[in-house]
């Protein structure tokens, strides 16, 4: 059934994000008390900090990157069901869930450029 | 950050993951109040790791709950159209004043769900009777169905009154972009009392859709530097573990186990919120 299908994909991205930014966490933290490293930008963060760090992997920054990996697993996941029920010819699904993609776009765009 | 301060935090994350999780609500509502009256973690620092543990206990819930069927993908992905219009229409509407007459006028509407579902608890006691689609559910197909596993039986339902849930959750999107708080404590009962949707299935599909709406606002609070690295990490991690255990088990729980102890912690954040809305919380 198709149904079953995404429903098997869907858990599938979400147990990769939740294993891969609980991984983050884990070496941040365990970086963090071997270093004692806190090294941290202060005020606004920038989009280039988040993505290369200052030093790139230091503590905060595989921190940071596991919260952007977490951040990003439920609008994969609606990126999925977007692009499952378009291949599927289920367009008013289709309809429905790049309109929420789209409002969480424009939210996000919000974040980045506030 | 010393390893006692990393190990408490994690408890305290482990327990609200796991309670956020088994409810269906983020786990928000537990978290900050602990980290801030035991960790002692500013207000602001606190809501910033509450955003992304929201999304935490959703994605890691999530991962079970929609392998066994309990989320309702369809009806989640119907109210999603409404609770992120309203997590956005909440981050432009600016109560300056209005927002403490708003938490007490939430706080209300949950004490009285929470009266509801009490009553209707104690008149059909664990016995569900299912509700057949309405013509907007007939026409979406937004019933649904999952074994369970407390029962051995396999349950199927219908969606009643599905364009009223999307109003109602319109509302809770506004609330959790403007107050931070309610998504899942108004989405849960909207689920429940006026579609008839099970409390397994209501429960889990509010914690598919409540990532959804966190992630909407997480970027601003990660920009804003709300979400300290240290501060935020172990409160992650304790989250991920909680949520994805208590995922585990919450279909081995009797529904009307859930329902009750769902009612309780309405009540308790209906109450808190009218306290926060008088000032004296």
């Amino acid at each position: 059934m198709v149904e079953r299908r995404m429903e098997s994909r869907l858990s599938l991205i979400l147990r990769v994000g939740v294993v891969a930014s609980a991984a983050l966490m884990v070496l941040g933290l365990a970086l963090n008390q071997i270093t004692g490293d806190v090294s941290y930008p202060t005020g606004i963060l920038s989009i280039e900090w988040i993505i290369f760090g200052d030093p790139f992997l230091a503590p905060s920054h595989i921190l940071f990157l596991g919260f952007m990996i977490l951040l990003s697993t439920p609008i994969m996941r609606i990126v999925y069901s977007t692009v499952f029920f378009a291949v599927h010819r289920d367009y008013l699904y289709a309809v429905l869930t790049s309109v929420v993609l789209l409002v969480l776009i424009f939210s996000f765009t919000m974040g980045v450029g506030g | 950050m010393t390893p006692e301060y990393i190990l408490f935090s994690f408890l305290i994350s482990l327990f609200s993951g796991a309670a956020g999780a088994l409810l269906g609500l983020g786990g928000g509502v537990f978290l900050v109040p602990l980290l801030i009256y035991i960790l002692g973690v500013p207000m602001h620092l606190a809501a910033g790791a509450s955003i992304l543990a929201v999304i935490a206990t959703s994605s890691a819930a999530a991962a079970s709950y929609v392998d066994e069927e309990l989320t309702n993908i369809r009806l989640g992905m119907f109210l999603e159209l409404a609770t992120t219009l309203g997590a956005v229409t909440g981050a432009f509407l600016a109560f300056a004043s209005g927002e403490n007459l708003l938490q007490a006028i939430f706080g209300a509407s949950l004490i009285y769900s929470s009266a509801t579902m009490l009553l209707q608890l104690r008149r059909s006691g664990s016995v569900w009777t299912p509700k057949r689609n309405d013509d907007v559910a007939e026409k979406l197909r937004l019933g649904g169905g999952y074994h369970d596993k407390a029962t051995g039986e396999d349950v199927s339902y219908g969606v009643d009154r599905s364009p009223l849930i999307l109003g109602v959750s319109y509302v809770a999107g506004i609330t959790s972009g403007l107050l931070g708080i309610g998504g899942g404590a108004i989405k849960v009962p909207a689920m429940n009392i006026f579609g008839g949707v099970p409390m397994k299935a209501a429960v889990a599909t509010s914690n598919f859709m409540v990532g959804v709406t966190a992630a909407a606002s997480a970027m601003v609070y990660i920009r804003y530097g709300h979400c300290d690295a240290f501060i935020t990490g172990p409160v992650i991690f304790g989250t991920l573990i909680g949520a994805s255990v208590a995922a585990r088990m919450t279909n081995r729980l009797k529904g009307s186990t859930i329902k009750l102890l769902f009612i309780v912690v309405l009540a308790f954040i209906g109450v808190k919120m009218i306290l926060t809305g008088a000032g004296i919380w």
